[in-house]
């Protein structure tokens, strides 16, 4: 993350960009349409769960839970507030932020992983428990609906964007806008003194905090930058499928899918969390006629790529071909 | 409250006792992993869910409960070893084997439920009772049923303390758990033991499913929520204790069956999750542990 931008890097994100910029210019279908925006959700979770799991080095299985916030919180206050989803997806990604600095804390004072999984996970079920139980609120299991979609507004050269279910574009750029947000700040951070940091605490916390990082104020603020993410992505997704519920915005199955993909991607890389959302949302949409094996192969999935495979599918050689440099 | 008679209370904190020994049972086979391997196994629900499973067909199939159980409980060993044996022994070698075993156990309890939703469908499958009757004790109305799934968990936990203290098998555990590269110099077949502490853990859970089947239904989900208690039972013991896990296993149940008189059902479990975010904060080496 050091090194100075190589040329062929950046000239892999400018034509990745231009492409998925291009793509409805081509006059794609809604379908298509649907699956990007779905794979442009998923890329925003995982590449916020990988800032804190592979770059900080917390690793926690919780991360649904502030989807769920997100989304939650987004819908019931654009439905019930007469706020716009422009303002509450803001509003709603912080609340996610709040109680992600909030569960944080007693996260920062445990070193043993295995209770920071425990308590992550428990975490997001207490959430999931709250939302299926506050039934005069959330209407539990029933479903949200009604969530007031994004207003439609006009822009100079291109007209009036709407947001509809007919009409996919406004989602889609909107999507990408958040995706690239996303990125663009996961990247300044990194290149920065933070980045430094953050780096320095996943590979010795210790050593780290001799060298006079604070501890605390790293982690804490990048599990809540990671938190606030996830809110986004869970509050974008509230107001394009217009309805939820606990199992769907909050299920593990969600936690599942995003560690899935980050692992095949590669744990800790920039580019890995983008590969497996491509990858693990095209397939699953490519493989519906197997829908009922879907979560048994991503169950497989995670265990072998774990077991052969673990910096993700990337760092996969093909059996003779040999990096220069490196012994086989 | 007042006017509840004292033989309800006694009859609740029962309950909650024989629930409670469920949990210890559960929470012991998590216990008895982490304490040797420093593995959290996260698809420890689903050899609880097998032993459902297994339960169902041997006594559907007539089997009588006093042979089904321990054939459920030799079942279980098996599939725990080989699980052991073909994932979690390799991972142990890797950089970052903490969290390789944790997604990968993760991975395997997805895998698992999936595969038991595919193989035995997604109805809730009924066991009878392994005996019928009810035990009474003065006021006191015990089914006996609930008082064979306390005298089970008592015998097993039992059994287990022996194995652990009194045979050379508990001897090398213990001492793996220890110090595994210095149990390893003295001559302790280190893997092995992994292989076969993973066989045992697996065989509680699945005595627990086995023995929890005719109260619950048997379904391909019935895994994940015991797991949670396991969870919340082994932090409350200290996470890796084998005797702390038994107690906070016994806590838990006395003070849900004495909480569902104060709250509601469906808030039972908040407050068990809340509890040992608490528990974490403020005594992450458990309740009853010294602090490191």
């Amino acid at each position: 993350m050091f090194q100075p931008l190589r040329l062929n890097a950046l000239l892999t994100a400018v034509v990745a960009a231009l492409a998925v910029l291009g793509l409805p210019l081509l006059g794609v279908g809604s379908y298509v349409l649907h699956v990007m925006i779905l794979i442009m959700i998923f890329a925003i979770f995982a590449v916020a769960y990988n800032l804190v799991t592979g770059y900080l080095g917390l690793k926690t299985f919780g991360h649904h839970a502030f989807f769920g916030l997100g989304a939650y919180g987004s819908a019931l206050i654009s439905i019930h507030l007469g706020i716009g989803a422009w303002a509450s997806l803001w509003i709603g990604a912080a609340l996610a932020a709040a109680f992600g600095l909030f569960i944080g804390l007693p996260i920062l004072r445990i070193k043993s992983m295995a209770h920071v999984a425990v308590v992550t996970l428990a975490f997001a079920e207490i959430v999931r428990l709250s939302c299926s139980n506050l039934k005069g609120l959330t209407r539990g299991e029933l479903g949200l609906w009604g969530i007031p979609a994004f207003q439609a507004f006009h822009l100079p050269l291109v007209g009036e964007v709407v947001f509809s279910p007919a009409n996919k574009i406004g989602y889609y750029y909107l999507a990408a806008l958040l995706l690239g947000m996303t990125l663009l700040a996961t990247a300044v951070i990194l290149r920065s003194k933070i980045g430094l940091a953050i780096l320095a605490i996943r590979d010795g916390e210790d050593a780290a905090e001799s060298l006079g990082v604070n501890l605390t104020r790293v982690k804490l603020g990048v599990f809540g930058l990671s938190a606030f993410m996830v809110g986004v992505a869970g509050a974008f997704y509230a107001h394009y499928v217009g309805i939820l519920t606990p199992s769907a915005a909050i299920g593990a199955d969600l936690m599942i899918l995003v560690i899935a993909m980050v692992l095949v991607g590669g744990l800790g890389t920039f580019a890995g969390p983008l590969v497996g959302a491509v990858l693990l949302t095209s397939s699953a949409e490519s493989l519906r006629f197997l829908d009922q094996y879907r979560l048994l192969v991503y169950g497989g999935l995670i265990v072998l790529v774990v077991l052969f495979a673990p910096r993700g599918l990337a760092s996969l050689r093909l059996p003779g071909k040999r990096v220069p440099g490196r012994p086989a | 409250m007042t006017a509840m008679p004292i033989a309800l209370y006694i009859e609740q904190i029962v309950n909650g006792l024989v629930a409670g020994s469920m949990y210890a049972l559960v929470g012991g086979g998590i216990a008895l992993i982490y304490g040797t391997m420093r593995v959290l196994n996260m698809a420890h629900g689903e050899f609880y869910m097998m032993g459902g499973y297994a339960a169902f067909y041997l006594v559907g199939r007539a089997v009588p409960p006093v042979l089904a159980i321990p054939l459920v409980a030799g079942l279980l060993f098996l599939v725990g070893a080989a699980v052991q044996r073909l994932t979690v022994h390799y991972l142990l070698r890797q950089d970052g084997w903490l969290f390789a075993c944790i997604a990968a156990t993760l991975g395997l309890s997805i895998a698992f439920q999936n595969l038991a939703l595919i193989v035995f469908g997604e109805d809730y499958k009924t066991v009878p009772y392994y005996v019928e009757g009810i035990l009474r004790l003065g006021d006191i109305r015990l089914p006996l049923q609930r008082v064979l799934m306390l005298l089970v968990a008592v015998g097993t936990l039992l059994a287990m303390g022996f194995l652990l203290k009194k045979t050379r098998f508990g001897w090398a555990l213990r001492a793996t758990s220890q110090d595994s590269d210095a149990a390893s110099v003295c001559g302790i077949p280190v893997s092995r033991v992994h292989m076969i502490t993973f066989g045992l853990s697996a065989a509680l859970g699945g005595v627990a499913g086995a023995m929890l089947a005719p109260i619950y239904s048997v379904s391909p989900w019935m895994g994940l929520p015991v797991l949670f208690k396991g969870f919340v039972v082994v932090v409350l013991g200290g996470l890796g204790s084998f005797p702390g896990a038994i107690v906070g296993g016994l806590l838990l149940g006395i003070v849900e069956a004495l909480g569902v008189q104060i709250t509601s059902a469906e808030w039972r479990d908040v407050f068990g999750f809340a509890l040992m975010i608490v528990v974490v904060w403020a005594r992450p080496w458990g309740l009853f542990g010294k602090a490191p």
